[in-house]
């Protein structure tokens, strides 16, 4: 994989681009357009550290994401803390976890390592929807009116945005860092063959793990802001295979692998997602899933690589234009 | 990468360009709803929508042959001038987020005056959250979950009837019951062990307590068991009075088989509507399952009768009749509308006052309620349901006895001519 020239005027656009969308589109449902489409941009982030560089392919990331939303909650739900002090409980229990569950399973190769995701993601969530103490089938609330900023709980999006901005900003900072650094080489090494990877002395399991908990750890932040924006957790919306999913299909679509490619996928998915639900929704014939599955059918048959793929081709085909005219 | 990075920073713009306003028209009262209209629970969100279009219908249109309506007889609503209804549909497709988002969408796009929903539980409790924190009115049409209501939420209305309240309507029956010299003595609970038989058997255990018939014993269970003759075995050794069924259809359709085949036959056996409510239960079992009992607010109600009208509207419109979760949703609507109009006005805080103040009688429904009052949660405290009895290859409505159109069987005669 050879590395691309990177401009910093791309990224100092990309992120004026972002840091002003709330400005030119104003108004609260824009606003949570916007937001909802940081929140999965931040997940397929954290999903592609694992799945995309590592080639890990986790379909049990909502096990982070879950936790990541519950932790939070549940602390406000017991002692009326703010959701503020479960966010580090739950990413040390999301490592805690990624432990427990890299150890065994990533010496899996293969679609073993998937199947274990699945497999454990739904036990939690089975188990989960049982137990009383975390809410059940029922789930568990934030305060509806935020006692103070410390709640996290705003009548308008605009923090939300910007806090989830940041965190956006975060991942993909240390993502890029790492990019270039041994770790970056060696996740890249063992997805490209492992074996071949062990052979020249790169220590597979142990960067298969430190990939994996890098990944639980953005992902269970994830998760605590989709709890603290939503003000409402249950297993479904926790720990449901489609929260899974969603991470691969947007990373996937934008480019696994990729440093942008996460971000490319959610800002088509979200507000395709939310475009097709708006005009055709309230009509209730379906024609919204309909209109976004073909969509993904298209690109999984065109471009299974990624949209990211497709455009380093195309410019990759207008450089030789270049070369051959110069 | 400038090339790349560029396009993605247009296309933060670009892709959220397509977006279009909503136009307002002159003074239509806007009302916005939320429901599953696909999903897991799309046949009930359908069913809701083409049910509060009948209701819309009745209140935008005149129709003097149901006076007996608020809002029906009259075009519109007459303390605003005659002002039509508009209905804002959108589904949420059961999932909290997007529900919390279109209730956004529809208090600062569309500058709704009302909100109603939504349905699942998960749901109701997200797109609540977004109407007090704006600050506009939402009615829960049909929501289980206890603490919808009771969360100290200004701005949430439950029109329909909640578990604790057919709890009650159990005991008032057996109470009745008892007066006629029936012998209820132990009462015994059987419940699928998610979220909605767990809430429904615990309040059933506390108003039992409450009323003196204990409840002798409760069997949990899962509602995807394949065999259940541990738990009638169970039933057949304590010999309770009367056994209440808190499940889902196959389950419900097991139990009834089961029983027969173990030759176990209570005096009664009253089930909490969904399972014993669902299109297949009575033809899986109207032969073993004679004088079973269920719970059901709405009744068609004999040929003329207000209740028959609409369903003959609502059959016209979907070919099928009118079902009890629809049925609530709809009263809900009707509930709405009224204080809406009773408020002469669109602003918000007139419309939750007006609600407040709610105070509809039983011959003003459309549903079994003894009527239509909500308390300082915004629970309607008057909600109630009727209990139905298969006879024959249908539910009757048997009790009260003042609106029966049919005799109680006591005890049931389950497979036994």
């Amino acid at each position: 994989m050879t590395k691309l020239p990177t401009s910093r005027v791309g990224v100092v656009l990309l992120a004026a681009g972002l840091l002003v969308y709330p400005l030119v589109f104003t108004g609260a449902f824009y606003h949570d357009v916007g937001v909802s489409f940081l929140l999965a941009a931040i997940a397929a982030s954290a999903w592609n550290i694992v799945g995309g560089y590592a080639g890990q392919i986790s379909v049990g990331h909502s096990m982070f994401f879950g936790i990541g939303a519950y932790t939070p909650l549940l602390f406000y739900t017991l002692f009326g803390w703010s959701p503020i002090a479960g966010i580090p409980v739950a990413i040390v229990l999301s490592l805690g976890l990624a432990a427990l569950i890299g150890l065994p399973t990533l010496r899996l190769s293969g679609h073993y390592f998937s199947m274990a995701t699945i497999a454990v993601a739904e036990l939690i969530r089975l188990l989960v929807s049982t137990w009383s103490f975390v809410g059940a089938a029922i789930g568990l609330q934030g305060p509806a009116s935020g006692r103070g900023w410390w709640d996290l709980t705003f009548r308008s999006e605009l923090p939300y945005y910007y806090i989830f901005l940041a965190v956006l900003g975060l991942v993909l900072a240390v993502t890029a860092a790492f990019e270039s650094r041994r770790f970056g080489y060696y996740v890249r090494a063992i997805k490209a063959g492992e074996r071949a990877a062990k052979s020249l002395g790169v220590p597979v399991l142990q960067t298969k793990m430190q990939a994996l908990a890098l990944s639980a750890v953005f992902t269970s932040v994830a998760g605590s802001l989709y709890a603290v924006k939503t003000g409402f957790v249950d297993p479904g919306s926790g720990f449901g295979i489609l929260v899974s999913v969603q991470m691969v299909i947007i990373a996937a679509l934008g480019g696994a692998g990729t440093l942008y490619g996460p971000l490319l996928g959610a800002l088509i998915l979200i507000p395709l997602q939310t475009a097709t639900n708006n005009w055709l929704g309230g009509g209730g014939s379906g024609l919204t899933f309909i209109i976004y599955g073909g969509i993904i059918v298209l690109i999984a048959r065109f471009e299974p690589g990624g949209l990211m793929e497709l455009w380093y081709r195309l410019r990759a085909k207008r450089w030789r234009k270049l070369d051959a005219a110069a | 990468m400038t090339r790349s990075s560029l396009w993605l920073a247009g296309a933060v713009a670009a892709t959220v360009l397509g977006f279009a306003a909503p136009a307002s028209a002159a003074n239509p009262v806007r009302i916005g709803i939320l429901w599953p209209l696909t999903g897991n629970a799309a046949a009930a969100g359908q069913a809701s929508k083409a049910a509060v279009e009948v209701a819309l219908d009745i209140i935008n249109n005149p129709h003097p042959e149901l006076a007996n309506l608020p809002l029906a007889a009259t075009g519109g609503l007459p303390n605003l001038g005659g002002a039509k209804i508009e209905i804002t549909f959108v589904d949420h497709q059961g999932d909290p987020s997007t529900a919390q988002q279109l209730a956004t969408r529809l208090v600062t796009q569309d500058k709704v005056h009302a909100l109603m929903g939504a349905y699942q539980s998960s749901c109701s409790f997200t797109a609540t959250a977004v109407a007090e924190r704006h600050g506009v009115p939402f009615m829960v049409g049909e929501s289980a979950a206890l603490n919808i209501t009771g969360r100290g939420f200004k701005w949430v209305f439950r029109g329909t009837p909640i578990a604790s309240d057919y709890a009650r309507t159990y005991m008032r029956f057996f109470a009745e019951m008892k007066g006629q010299g029936k012998k209820i003595e132990s009462i015994a609970v059987v419940n699928e062990n998610t979220d909605y038989g767990t809430s429904v058997s615990d309040a059933i255990e506390a108003e039992a307590k409450k009323s003196g018939v204990p409840v002798a014993i409760r069997i949990p269970y899962s509602a995807s068991s394949t065999d259940v003759s541990a738990q009638v075995l169970q039933l057949k050794q304590r010999q309770p009075d009367v056994v209440i069924f808190i499940s889902y259809t196959a389950d419900a359709i097991l139990y009834m088989k089961t029983m027969r085949n173990l030759d176990y036959r209570p005096p009664m056996v009253i089930g909490d509507d969904t399972g014993f409510s669902d299109p297949s239960f009575v033809p899986a079992v109207s032969d073993v399952a004679q004088g079973a009992m269920n719970r059901s607010a709405w009744d068609i109600g004999k040929p003329g009768s207000t209740t028959a009208k609409i369903n003959e509207m609502y059959k016209a419109k979907t070919g099928r009749d009118l079902d009890d979760t629809s049925a609530r949703n709809m009263q809900s609507f009707f509930a709405l509308a009224e204080a809406i109009d009773r408020a002469g006005s669109t602003d918000p805080e007139k419309i939750r006052d007006a609600l407040t103040k709610t105070d509809l009688k039983a011959e003003q429904l459309m549903m079994g309620y003894q009527g239509v009052k909500f308390d300082n949660t915004g629970q309607n405290v008057l909600a109630a349901t009727y209990l139905i009895q298969l006879q024959g290859k249908q539910y009757q409505l048997v009790w009260p006895e003042a609106t029966a159109n049919a005799k109680l069987q006591w005890p049931m005669t389950g497979w036994t001519p």
